[in-house]
C-alpha cells in the first residue's frame, strides 16, 4: 500500500494554515493514487512525529507544504520524522522526503492559473500589464528569495506579460516601492505564500492600500490575488511532486 | 542528531484499529473516549457523538467519517481548537459511521494518534519521551525550553496538561529521574511526549523565569505579573471578563497563563492562601 503524507505548518491560532493542506489531501483522496492520503502539521495534530504511527502503508511518500527550502524543510522536518535523507527505511516503512514545492516545474503553471481565475471577468485597461511575485523573502536566507526569482524567471520565459518583477515583504525589492513604482497601467500582484495568513489578509492589504481584489488608483489598477498555495491545483502539483520520488531506493540522490 | 520518534512495528495502524473497534463492540453501552461517546450500530456500523449528548435526539446527523475534522475544529462558541485533547468539543451532532475504517478515520480527526497511543499503553509498549528529551532538540525561536528550570517545568506541566484544560493522561516526566508532581488525569488517551502547545507553553514558562532573575519591584514581583495584575482587575472592573484564545500565551488573560499565574503568583502574594 501507498500513502501520501502532506506536511502543513499549521497554526496554534487559526485554521488558515492547514486549511489547504485538508483541502488538497481531499482533493487527491478523490484523484485517486494513493490508498492512504494524510495530513500532518509541526502546530497542529497529528504531529509529524506521531503521524506514520497511523499510517498503514509501507510506501510513504512524505511532501512538505512549504514553498522553499530552508529551516522547516532542511531541519525541522526530517528530525521530527526522523528522516536521514531521501529515503529512510523506518521498521517495515519506506518514507520517501520530497523537497519543497515552489522550485518544483509545475509551480509557474499554479501561478499562473492563480492568475487566471483572478482575472476571470476582470476589466483591465488600456496600456502595460505587470505580474508581480511577491515572496516573504529574509534576509536570513536566500532561497526563500531565490524561489520567487526563479518563477519570475520561468513566467518571464513564457511570455504574455509586459513586465514580470518580484517583490518581498522583508527583503528589497519591497512589495510597497515596486507596485507603487512598477511602469504598468495593470499590476498583477500574487502573493507566492502557501496559505492566507496574517500578511496576506491584514499587512499587505492595508500597507498597499488594497480594498479588495481590485484596487484603482489614479491610471493604475492593481488586482490583488489569493496566496497561490490555496489553489486547488496545488493539489496536482503536491501529487506530482510524491509521483516524482517513486522509485527511489535508500542511498540514492535526490 | 537527536532522538529519532517512535518506530512502528508490524502493522500498528491496523492493529490499533482494530482492537479499538473490538473494545467499542464488547461495551453494550458503548464507550466514552475523552469527550466522545462510541455505540455500536448494526450490522457493522458505529455512532459518535459528544459525551453530554448521549439522551438527546435532535443531533444533526452526520454520515462521512471525515466530517470529524470540521466538528472537531471549533469550539461551541466558534472559536478555534488548536488542541484537540482540550475538553470543549462543540454538541448537538451525531456522527453515523459504516465500518471499522470509518471509526479510525474520526478518531484520528477527533483525537489524533489517540487510537495508536491508547493501543499501544494498553499493550505496554508505548514509548515515553520526557520533558527533557523532547526540548533537546528544538531549534529556533524554542531552543531556549532546553533552560526552563525543572520546577519551571512542573509548574508548566500543572497549568497546561491537567484534566481543565487536556484531557490526555500525561504519561512523560522532566526526566527519567524526575517525575511530573501533578494529577496526570484520568481519560483514556495518553500523553507520550510533550505536544507543541506545551513547548510554546514551556517557552512563555521560560521567559517568566528570566524576568525572575531580573526585573522585580522591591515586593518581588515581575513586570509581566504586574502586567496580568492590572489587565485582570481592569477586564473584570469593566465587566469584560473572558479567556484570550486558547493558545496566546502572550496575553495575559490566557487560561493556561492565569493557571500558570495562581502556582506562582499567588502563593507570592497571599502565602497563606496556598497555591488554591
Ligand atoms: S503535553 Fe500536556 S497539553 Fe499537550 S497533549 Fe500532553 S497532556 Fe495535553
Amino acid at each position: 500500500m501507498k500513502a501520501l503524507v502532506i506536511v502543513g505548518h499549521g497554526s496554534h491560532l487559526n485554521e488558515d494554515s492547514s486549511l489547504p493542506v485538508y483541502e488538497h489531501a481531499e482533493r487527491i483522496r478523490e484523484t485517486g493514487g494513493y490508498d492512504e492520503v494524510v495530513e500532518c502539521f509541526w502546530k497542529e495534530e497529528p504531529s509529524m512525529r506521531h503521524v506514520l504511527e497511523t499510517v498503514e502503508s509501507d510506501e510513504v511518500y512524505v511532501v512538505p507544504a512549504f514553498i522553499s527550502e530552508g529551516y522547516f524543510t532542511q531541519q525541522v522536518i526530517p528530525r521530527e520524522f526522523g528522516l536521514e535523507g531521501p529515503v529512510t527505511k523506518k521498521g517495515s516503512k519506506t518514507v520517501h522526503y520530497a523537497g519543497p514545492l515552489g522550485t518544483f516545474e509545475k509551480m509557474a503553471d499554479v501561478i499562473l492559473e492563480r492568475i487566471e481565475d483572478l482575472m476571470r471577468d476582470k476589466d483591465v485597461s488600456e496600456g502595460r500589464t505587470a505580474l508581480v511575485l511577491l515572496g516573504h523573502g529574509t534576509a536570513m536566507n536566500k532561497n526563500s528569495s531565490g524561489v520567487i526569482y526563479l518563477n519570475a524567471e520561468r513566467i518571464r520565459a513564457r511570455g504574455g506579460y509586459d513586465l514580470v518583477v518580484e517583490a518581498f515583504l522583508d527583503q528589497d525589492p519591497e512589495v510597497g516601492e515596486v507596485v507603487g513604482s512598477v511602469e504598468a497601467e495593470n499590476v498583477i500582484l500574487i502573493p507566492v505564500f502557501i496559505a492566507e495568513g496574517w500578511h496576506t489578509r491584514e499587512t499587505i492589504p492595508e500597507d498597499l492600500g488594497l480594498t479588495g481584489e481590485v484596487t484603482r488608483r489614479g491610471d493604475r489598477t492593481i488586482f490583488y490575488g489569493a496566496p497561490v498555495g490555496t489553489h486547488p491545483s496545488m493539489a496536482g502539483l503536491i501529487a506530482a511532486r510524491a509521483r516524482e520520488l517513486e522509485g527511489q531506493v535508500v542511498g540514492s540522490a535526490s | 542528531m537527536s532522538e529519532a520518534p517512535p518506530e512502528t512495528s508490524g502493522n500498528l495502524a491496523v492493529e490499533s484499529r482494530a482492537a479499538f473497534a473490538a473494545w467499542v463492540r464488547e461495551a453494550p453501552g458503548g464507550r466514552r473516549f475523552a469527550q466522545v461517546l462510541i455505540r455500536r450500530q448494526a450490522p457493522d456500523g458505529y455512532v459518535l457523538c459528544h459525551v453530554d449528548d448521549a439522551g438527546a435526539d435532535d443531533l444533526k446527523v452526520y454520515e462521512d467519517p471525515r466530517a470529524a475534522r470540521e466538528l472537531s475544529k471549533l469550539t461551541e462558541k466558534g472559536e478555534y481548537r488548536p488542541l484537540k485533547s482540550s475538553p470543549n468539543l462543540r454538541r448537538g451532532w451525531q456522527l453515523r459511521v459504516p465500518d471499522d475504517g470509518g471509526l479510525a478515520t474520526a478518531m484520528n480527526y477527533l483525537y489524533p494518534a489517540a487510537v495508536v497511543h491508547w493501543h499501544l499503553y494498553r499493550e505496554d509498549r508505548l514509548e515515553i519521551t520526557h520533558y527533557r528529551q523532547n526540548a533537546a532538540r528544538q531549534s529556533g525561536i524554542y531552543k531556549r525550553v532546553q533552560r526552563l528550570s525543572d520546577k519551571g517545568v512542573q509548574n508548566a506541566a500543572r497549568a497546561c496538561c491537567e484534566d481543565a484544560v487536556c484531557l490526555k493522561k500525561t504519561l512523560w516526566d522532566v526526566d527519567e529521574q524526575l517525575p511530573l508532581e501533578m494529577s496526570r488525569g484520568e481519560g483514556e488517551i495518553p500523553c507520550p511526549e510533550p505536544c507543541s502547545i506545551f513547548v510554546s507553553f514551556a517557552r512563555q514558562v521560560r521567559l517568566f523565569e528570566r524576568e525572575e532573575k531580573r526585573d522585580l519591584d522591591e515586593i518581588g514581583l515581575s513586570r509581566s505579573e504586574k502586567e496580568d495584575l492590572t489587565t485582570l482587575v481592569r477586564a473584570a472592573a469593566t465587566g469584560e471578563m473572558g479567556f484570550t484564545r486558547e493558545a496566546e500565551f502572550e496575553e495575559p488573560l490566557n487560561e493556561r497563563r492565569l493557571r500558570y499565574r495562581n502556582l506562582t503568583l499567588v502563593p507570592k502574594i497571599a502565602p497563606e492562601a496556598g497555591e488554591g
